[in-house]
């Protein structure tokens, strides 16, 4: 039988020339002077990369054999290509590696991120990273293929160049206006465009334009990620029964497409349907248990749901696989605490907020204040009403020593807690403070007049929300008149203190900036007030991403003053620095 | 099901073993092209002997590779299928950068006759996968020339992989041609039928509205002897 597992005898020596040519470099890239990282656990592989590096001419390659190594590397110096292995045994994996590079900027735009595996992992190719390598390399890499590879991703880079320097100027209108540029002269990266495009589209709050581009997306070719993308906007209009329905096709197309099923548990819990929410969140969790955030939300979930043994199980595998990772937060240790209180071990739940204000204590600003408040629950809910009562007097005392309030979600769990507990007064101050900042938003509203009525306090609660609803909208009204009057100085004063008794009001902080802006365009550029333009828009963004004046402000921001074009490398970050206002006006 | 008593430990463990096989084979294949690719029967006693060395090591990883993500494909976590746009060009030049030592060291020349510009919609990875495991099969067939060809047919894709051998054997022919009889291969009988088989459910993979993709085989064609039919949506 003529199978191959019997070779013939090996063929003699070629005699004519073979016709394979060695692969030809489309443009001459010089991949000779860059600076290069290996990382692989294997030493046997690092050194066949390094060959094949060499043979392209690389001189300066450096090499890991962790995770932890590796961030050290990153951190020291900036490499134009980093070869990673998925898998690095103890500690990080590779993913984790390039969440937490691009996380920390320790990677350049230009930067190439290649992910070595020896198999394709769901994980990382179905759009559960967040942090997406620019190219995948399966096992075993040949030399013709890392260079066939290098020069598609560089290549990519370049069509992307101009998009991802809006993108990480956060300018998005101006990204879709590229990518709509780069569709015209790049037929096979237009599917790959009109997605990027739709991105940056839902990102400046156009939800129906973005709908317009995942549609044609559809005409041409079911991809999920445009179906998915359809769902996201659906939900976006409050139609959550239209996003359930398209998400459960996607998932019936495609049952390992695990985005979909995060979007299929947020348009359950839309519809108030937590059960049907943590089902779905259980599922994605089995197919793809390694994501932080996929545990928290199954942990939180699960917690809303009374489900104490799925909670637990939820917010244990969330410590687990985010010791070394990046994305791990406060709300996993919380999480666990309230656990632990409900299942009535209060020791395990202290020494856990112990551990979270350890951990996080010097990055979050009110780690503090979020452990005292879980403790309370865990207290109360244990039924240790008077060591819960002690918790919520020691909050009183702190908020009464640091003006500063944390965010909404913060502030509510803080004063259910202080109500729940018996402390009078300051709840009312607390919920005052988050009314003041969402003085438009009725959903709210409603829910903090619910936590009023379950203290038996309607009508003080009705007249304090009514208080601080028109407290923020004649401060707002103030400052619009004195800006429509042309006293623009005086506006830009108002508006700097209204921020200061409202600083997470949204519409506050649009108009503040709309102000800032004003003023530079009728009275000259100014860095300063641009900088605080900026700075204020940072924070909006942090408080309600997906905002359309969010993305207008940003583009008449850029429309100020005329930047040089960014360069390919790193030179252009310094370019822009040294280029502040000397530029042409 | 027998399946489901496997305890998650054992996969674990399964799959950690093939990465460590995977790492070994990468190794071990890389070095011998790199010491095929810098030498010539005239500096190197070995060299024939190091060419089959090369064509096995590259077998045991086609195996390995399609016995992964066939595993994955009924056992739990499955293989994540990635479909994305990609000129055709710049597939068969992996293909050719894949392959192009082990041709050079067997003295059979690749030739090429491809639409670069079409564009597939498809699994990258896997189709490179299932039109170099063709060609390294077409090696055993082949006297010396086999011709890869890319073009539109009907609106599909086809990849023609042909060589000038003596063509395939009537069991492997009809075990490749659909509605033969039944449709699953007895791969235990025939050691090809695997790799046929994975690249029948690769192709089958591929969908675009109502149409998927299939392989078959054929005798004949440009060169004389056999060919390798791939078509794609």
């Amino acid at each position: 039988m003529n199978t191959p597992s019997a070779m013939p005898t090996p063929t003699p020596a070629p005699t004519a020339a073979p016709a394979v040519s060695k692969p030809k470099v489309l443009e001459e890239i010089d991949w000779a002077s860059k600076q290069y990282l290996i990382v692989d656990d294997f030493v046997g592989i690092r050194q066949l990369l390094r060959e094949s590096l060499r043979s392209l001419g690389a001189r300066n390659i450096d090499q890991a054999s962790s995770g932890g190594e590796a961030m050290g590397l990153l951190n020291k110096l900036r490499y134009d290509v980093v070869l990673c292995d998925y898998n690095l045994g103890e500690g990080k994996n590779g993913q984790q590696v390039l969440e937490e590079a691009r996380m920390r900027q320790l990677l350049m735009p230009s930067s190439v991120f290649v992910m070595v595996s020896a198999e394709k992992s769901v994980e990382s190719v179905m759009g559960a990273a967040e942090h997406q390598p620019d190219a995948y390399l399966v096992k075993p890499i040949t030399e013709g293929v890392l260079l066939t590879r290098l020069n598609r991703v560089w290549r990519r880079k370049q069509i992307f160049r101009l998009i991802d320097q809006a993108f990480i100027e956060k300018d998005y209108l101006r990204a879709a206006r590229l990518c709509d540029e780069q569709i015209a002269a790049n037929r096979v990266h237009e599917i790959e465009l009109l997605r990027m495009k739709a991105r940056m589209l839902e990102r400046s709050g156009q939800p129906a334009r973005a709908r317009e581009v995942y549609e044609k997306v559809l005409a041409q070719r079911e991809y999920h990620w445009a179906r998915a993308g359809l769902g996201k906007i659906r939900m976006a209009d409050g139609d959550f029964e239209q996003a359930r329905q398209m998400f459960q096709t996607v998932i019936a197309e495609n049952r390992h497409y695990i985005d979909a099923y995060d979007q299929l548990a947020r348009a359950y819990q839309g519809m108030g349907q937590h059960e049907e929410a943590a089902a779905v969140l259980e599922r994605a969790a089995k197919l793809s248990p390694n994501s932080v955030p996929r545990q928290r939300h199954l942990g939180q979930a699960a917690l809303r749901l009374g489900n104490v043994p799925m909670a637990e199980k939820a917010f244990r595998k969330c410590l687990v696989i985010g010791e070394y990772s990046i994305r791990k937060a406060p709300d996993d240790y919380l999480g666990l605490a309230r656990v632990c209180g409900l299942k009535g071990n209060t020791k395990d739940a202290l020494q856990l907020l112990l551990l979270a204000q350890r951990e996080f204590g010097s990055e979050h600003e009110h780690m503090v204040l979020r452990a005292k408040i879980t403790e309370g629950h865990v207290y109360h809910e244990s039924g240790d009403y008077l060591n819960a009562r002690r918790a919520g007097d020691e909050l009183e005392g702190m908020l009464q020593a640091d003006p500063k309030r944390p965010g909404t979600a913060i502030c509510i769990e803080m004063a259910t807690l202080l109500f729940a507990v018996g402390v009078k007064g300051t709840p009312n101050e607390v919920l005052a403070h988050v009314i003041r900042n969402n003085h438009d938003n009725t959903l709210l509203q409603d829910e903090v007049q619910k936590i009023f009525d379950r203290a038996r306090l309607p009508d003080e609660g009705a007249q304090i929300i009514r208080t601080a609803r028109k407290e923020a909208v004649d401060l707002m009204n103030q400052g619009v008149v004195l800006w429509k009057t042309g006293k623009l100085p005086d506006a830009v004063q108002w508006m700097r203190k209204a921020r200061e008794r409202l600083p997470d009001n949204v519409r506050v902080l649009f108009n503040a900036v709309q102000i800032l802006i004003s003023h530079m365009q009728q009275r000259g550029y100014d860095p300063e007030l641009e900088l605080e333009a900026r700075e204020v828009l940072e924070h909006v963004d942090k408080l309600q991403p997906g905002q359309q004046r969010f993305a207008q402000l940003m583009e008449q921001l850029g429309a100020l003053q005329p930047k040089p074009e960014p360069a390919s490398s790193a030179l252009s970050e310094a370019e822009k620095e040294d280029a502040a206002p000397a530029g042409k006006s | 099901m027998e399946d489901a008593q496997h305890s998650p430990e054992l996969f674990l463990f399964l799959a950690s073993t093939a990465h460590d096989m995977k790492n070994s084979i990468s190794v071990v294949s890389g070095t011998l092209e790199r010491l095929l690719d810098g030498g010539s029967p005239e500096t190197e006693k070995a060299y024939a002997q190091m060419a089959q060395m090369l064509y096995q090591t590259r077998r045991l990883n086609d195996n390995l590779m399609q016995l992964l993500a066939l595993y994955k494909q009924v056992g739990k976590p499955a293989y994540p299928f990635d479909v994305q746009p990609i000129e055709v060009g710049q597939l068969v030049e992996q293909v050719v950068a894949i392959e192009r030592v082990l041709l050079e060291s067997r003295g059979v020349s690749l030739e090429l006759d491809v639409d670069p510009e079409l564009i597939a919609h498809v699994d990258e990875d896997l189709i490179v996968g299932v039109v170099s495991h063709a060609i390294n099969n077409a090696l055993h067939y082949t006297r010396d020339r086999i011709r890869l060809s890319a073009r539109e047919v009907d609106g599909d894709l086809e990849i023609r992989v042909e060589d000038n051998g003596k063509g395939f054997p009537p069991a492997l022919l009809a075990a490749g041609t659909p509605g033969s009889g039944d449709s699953g291969v007895n791969f235990v009988t025939n050691s090809a039928g695997l790799g046929l088989y994975f690249s029948g459910e690769v192709a089958r993979m591929h969908r675009h509205r109502e149409r998927h993709g299939a392989v078959r085989l054929e005798n004949g064609g440009p060169l004389g002897g056999g060919c390798f039919i791939l078509t794609l949506p």
